[in-house]
């Protein structure tokens, strides 16, 4: 079943600390790099396409900072897997 | 933050102090989704912590009962916590490597000899990394680091035939699992099941450090060259006979084979108190 465009991803621009680990694990190419820094002069990753994202959750179990939030957009729960 | 961090952490300690890449947030985020989804809340737990990179940036977040132990300390103060809170409540100690199999390892042991009560987490970097990059009990060999410079040469605690989990399953330990900080639910349900023993218990899990392991010992900054590096020391993928290899999961599970330290104390000091004073 595709799940594409069933997941709303939430990234606090502020608390990210650049690390990258979101785009490097994201099998579906839905961060990409930023145009912006925020206040701690952390250049962000810019979720590009959210509506790729199956909710596979491995940008948020790698996500260092607590700034990334994986949620069902629409219906449906968020379908768990490891990496 | 995220839904974890409104929760369960204090909203003036998140985003934590550490570098950008840091895992240790990876091994925080697992601990508070196994209290999550094992349906605890902030009066549940008291949560403590050692000294170092693991006890700078866990100490204080918990917004519930939380306190920090001396260095290598730690087992020994919630040894004593345990037999005075009520069994019900769970004590969970967030430590590091240098902590618990080098500094207080003579602690750990005692305490997984007793049978406390208490969930270790080990979050290991490889050294003595908020000093500045020493080498520690399970820094890889031959590796150069800011106290070896020549590569080191001292036996650790993960190669060579040894491995710091076998001697606490000897000394009576009753969950160890080991996993890497970059893994999912399946490290999520390794820290469950620690939770949920009423024993003692650890987790060891391997997190990257990249301001000193990464730069002094790996030579780079380039965070997924560190990410690769450390992925690879799991299931033999390295292929470097010189690098460590870990199996991820349960190493052993002995989950209620042995009395609780405290239960069993409070059964032995009522049947004293029956003896003694047998009609109170």
């Amino acid at each position: 079943m595709n799940m594409a465009g069933s997941y709303a991803v939430n990234l606090d621009f502020e608390a990210c600390k650049a690390c990258g680990y979101c785009r490097l694990v994201c099998p579906r190419g839905v961060y990409r790099e930023g145009p912006a820094f925020n206040r701690k002069g952390f250049k962000v990753p810019l979720v590009a396409e959210e509506s790729l994202c199956t909710g596979c959750l491995r940008c948020f179990y790698v996500c260092p900072d607590f700034c990334l939030d994986i949620t069902p957009s629409a219906s449906g729960a968020v379908r768990e897997k490891t990496l | 933050m995220d839904r974890l961090a409104v929760k369960y952490l204090r909203p003036r300690k998140t985003p934590s102090t550490a570098c950008s890449g840091c895992g240790l947030g990876q091994v925080h985020k697992k601990i508070l989704l196994a209290i999550e989804q094992l349906g605890l809340g902030i009066n549940d737990i008291v949560w403590g912590t050692g000294i170092g990179c693991s006890g700078r940036q866990t100490f204080n977040t918990w917004k519930g009962d939380n306190f920090a132990g001396t260095h290598g300390r730690v087992y020994a103060l919630a040894t004593g916590l345990r037999l005075a809170l009520p069994e019900d409540k769970k004590i969970i100690l967030t430590v590091g490597d240098g902590d618990a199999f080098g500094i207080g390892l003579s602690h750990l042991l005692h305490c997984a000899r007793r049978n406390a009560g208490i969930t270790v987490i080990v979050a290991d970097n490889f050294g003595y990394q908020s000093t500045g990059g020493q080498y520690g009990y399970t820094t890889p060999q031959s590796r150069v680091t800011d106290s070896s410079p020549y590569g080191l040469t001292d036996p650790n605690w993960l190669q060579n035939g040894l491995d710091i989990l076998n001697l606490l399953r000897d000394a009576g330990a009753g969950f160890l699992a080991r996993h890497l900080s970059f893994e999912g639910q399946n490290a999520v349900e390794s820290i469950k099941r620690a939770i949920g023993n009423k024993g003692f218990s650890l987790v060891h899990i391997i997190y990257p450090c990249v301001t000193h392991f990464g730069e002094i010992s790996l030579k780079t900054g380039d965070r997924e060259a560190i990410f690769r590096w450390f992925e690879n020391l799991f299931d033999g993928r390295s292929g470097d006979p010189g690098t460590p290899a870990f199996k991820s999961g349960i190493f052993h599970d002995a989950v209620g084979a042995r009395p609780e330290f405290s239960a069993a104390l409070k059964a032995w000091t009522s049947s004293l108190r029956q003896k003694e004073n047998p009609r109170a």
